[in-house]
């Protein structure tokens, strides 16, 4: 390099700079325009000509010599377009803050499709009265007259549209028009046929239009045969798919049939197909026009008879004669009659937890349901509290040897007695063994001290109740869910 | 001075044979700086290509040294956890292109070569 020469050096700045900055109002982020950048005094002609920003920035000489905004009146052609955009003409140029539209901005005018004008206010009626004809003379004007023609000629109108320039309203027209248009030539009616038909064969084509000859209904008939066309060809055919074909081609029309065997090698039968269907023809198909049965062929009637065929009608004639037979010996036998056994409620021990279940009734045990009983209280009569009146001794009854006395209470008459007994036997027993005779005292002491060992007993069973009154609570809960409703635990 | 005189002369002749020969040439030097290399390294590439086409006398890219700025936070938002801590960097890459022509051309030529994201600063100085 030549020295510093004359550019960048510390005495004589003489150097531009210019940076590309997105021109301001621009659309488009990638156009960009020199902008000076420092404050020499060096200047470059023809370089950074268009002046987007203000003017501030750049010295006047590197601008196209765009007026500063307080320097003296604007240009004439300035003027002009300001008062044509309708901004007022004080001197300030409102075109600095126009934003250029570009045609490939993404700022395109689409008109709004859910624009509705304003509906009218409620104290306003308006009138169509486009259909009414002024007479030219007005001598004739006869006021009932004219206001049965003007009432019969106007017709009331909720919206009124908005006036708007006559230029916009052209051209939202001919938008409106144009997509009409666009629309037409863009979608068919049919265009879901079209795109199958594109897919697919000739032969879609052809049944389609056969079915619309007889049918007029095109949409959806057309699709579903197009569907069922379609679904039958990847699964493997079978005998009965071939069978199909023969019968669908006999009933609906030849020109498929030709077309098809053409050109698909698919619609070709399969042998086993080909062969049962000779066999079909050897045997039955009259090729006369008479109708022949097997006794002709039997009886040699029929000129053009083989072995074979005698043979075989021989049979059959026989195989009918035997059924016949059986069928007659059938209808003289008895009827079998068939029993059925309605089920009785009573011999039904069933219910419904055996029969869901499939186990027998021995399995599920199931209960009766019976009203429940008045709660007893299930502690028994003598209390282990009672000091006067236990005894030492728990005395077992019965064969399985229980505490009778601490047994759960039944409500049979007969239980209590025997409870009753042996309790009072027993506290006869003893006192009968301490003392002979029993004063007034000491059967008042007796009973006086019965009382106080209730009354303790009492007071402790509250206490207990209490004590415990959440759990019998949760308890009562759950019995009131799941068991009888007339339990009650508290 | 001398020998920018004497490429000057040269330059002139022959642009001559081009352009008009009052084109005033002067010492443009183009930085461009940007934070993607590849669009840098890009629109260097198109610079130069452009400059050699016009038979201007390129002074191949400069690749100034990558400023990396380095911003290392806390990752947590609240000072709860393991002291963890992010590294972010910004890299910023810069080339000059020297050129001598006259800057109507270095217009042309910077106006076909646009690519977002890289800043294009010109210095135009006298040769």
């Amino acid at each position: 390099m030549g020295g510093r020469g004359g550019g960048g050096g510390r005495k004589a700045r003489n150097f531009a700079t210019f940076r590309l900055f997105p021109r301001a109002g621009a659309a488009d982020p990638n156009d960009r325009v020199f902008v000076r950048v420092d404050n020499n005094d060096y200047t470059v002609p023809g370089f950074a000509d268009e002046d987007s920003f203000d003017p501030s920035l750049s010295d006047p000489s590197a601008g196209d010599g765009n007026f500063h905004s307080a320097s003296g009146p604007l240009p004439e052609h300035v003027r002009r377009e300001i008062l044509e955009l309708g901004l007022p003409d004080d001197g300030y140029n409102y075109l600095s803050h126009l934003r250029e539209l570009r045609p490939a901005a993404a700022s395109s005018f689409v008109p709004s499709s859910t624009a509705r004008p304003e509906p009218l206010p409620l104290d306003v009626k308006a009138y169509d009265a486009s259909r009414v004809r002024v007479g030219p003379s007005d001598g004739e004007l006869d006021e009932g007259k004219t206001m049965c023609k003007v009432a019969a000629k106007t017709a009331p109108v909720r919206r009124i549209e908005k006036a708007v320039d006559p230029d916009v309203v052209r051209l939202l027209d001919e938008s409106d028009v144009s997509h009409v248009g666009s629309e037409d030539e863009g979608l068919e009616e049919d265009f879901v046929i079209i795109a199958n038909r594109a897919e697919g064969e000739e032969l879609e084509e052809e049944d389609r239009e056969e079915m619309e000859e007889w049918n007029g209904v095109l949409s959806d008939v057309e699709e579903e045969f197009d569907f069922e066309e379609d679904e039958p060809k990847p699964r493997v055919r079978r005998l009965l798919d071939e069978q199909f074909d023969l019968l669908a081609l006999e009933e609906y029309g030849d020109s498929d049939d030709d077309d098809r065997v053409v050109k698909d090698g698919e619609y070709e039968l399969p042998s086993e197909a080909i062969d049962e269907l000779k066999l079909f023809q050897s045997q039955n198909v009259c090729v006369d026009e008479e109708y022949r049965t097997p006794a002709d062929f039997v009886r040699q009637k029929v000129d053009s008879s083989t072995t074979d065929e005698v043979d075989e009608s021989a049979r059959v004639i026989k195989k009918c004669a035997e059924y016949a037979e059986r069928y007659l010996n059938e209808t003289a036998e008895e009827e079998v009659v068939v029993l059925v056994s309605e089920s009785s409620d009573e011999s039904e021990v069933w219910d419904c937890e055996t029969i869901v279940s499939t186990f027998s009734n021995l399995d599920n045990h199931p209960g009766k349901i019976e009203t429940p009983g008045i709660p007893r209280k299930r502690l028994p009569r003598v209390f282990p509290g009672e000091t006067t009146t236990t005894n030492d001794i728990i005395k077992l009854h019965g064969k399985e040897k229980l505490p009778v006395e601490y047994l759960p209470q039944r409500r049979r008459n007969g239980e209590k007695e025997k409870k009753v007994k042996p309790v009072e036997a027993s506290v006869t027993d003893k006192f009968k063994k301490g003392a002979e005779k029993e004063t007034k005292e000491e059967k008042k002491a007796r009973k006086a001290a019965v009382k106080e060992e209730k009354k303790e007993a009492r007071k402790a069973k509250k206490e207990l109740k209490g004590l415990y009154k959440s759990e019998t609570q949760k308890a009562q809960k759950v019995a009131a869910v799941t068991g009888p409703s007339s339990i009650r635990l508290m | 001075m001398a020998a920018a005189a004497v490429y000057g002369g040269f330059k002139g002749r022959k642009l001559g044979v081009e352009d008009a020969p009052e084109l005033q040439l002067n010492r443009i030097r183009i930085t461009l700086s940007s934070k993607n290399v590849k669009n840098l390294e890009k629109v260097c590439a198109d610079l130069v290509k452009g400059a050699k086409d016009k038979q201007l006398r390129v002074k191949g890219p400069v690749r100034i040294p990558t400023k990396v700025l380095h911003i290392t936070t806390r990752k947590s938002p609240c000072g709860e956890g393991t002291n963890t801590w992010d590294r972010f960097e910004f890299r910023i890459h810069k080339r000059v292109i020297d050129l001598i022509s006259s800057p109507d051309v270095v217009k042309q030529i910077t106006s076909i070569t646009i690519e977002p994201g890289v800043e294009v600063e010109v210095t135009i100085a006298d040769v």
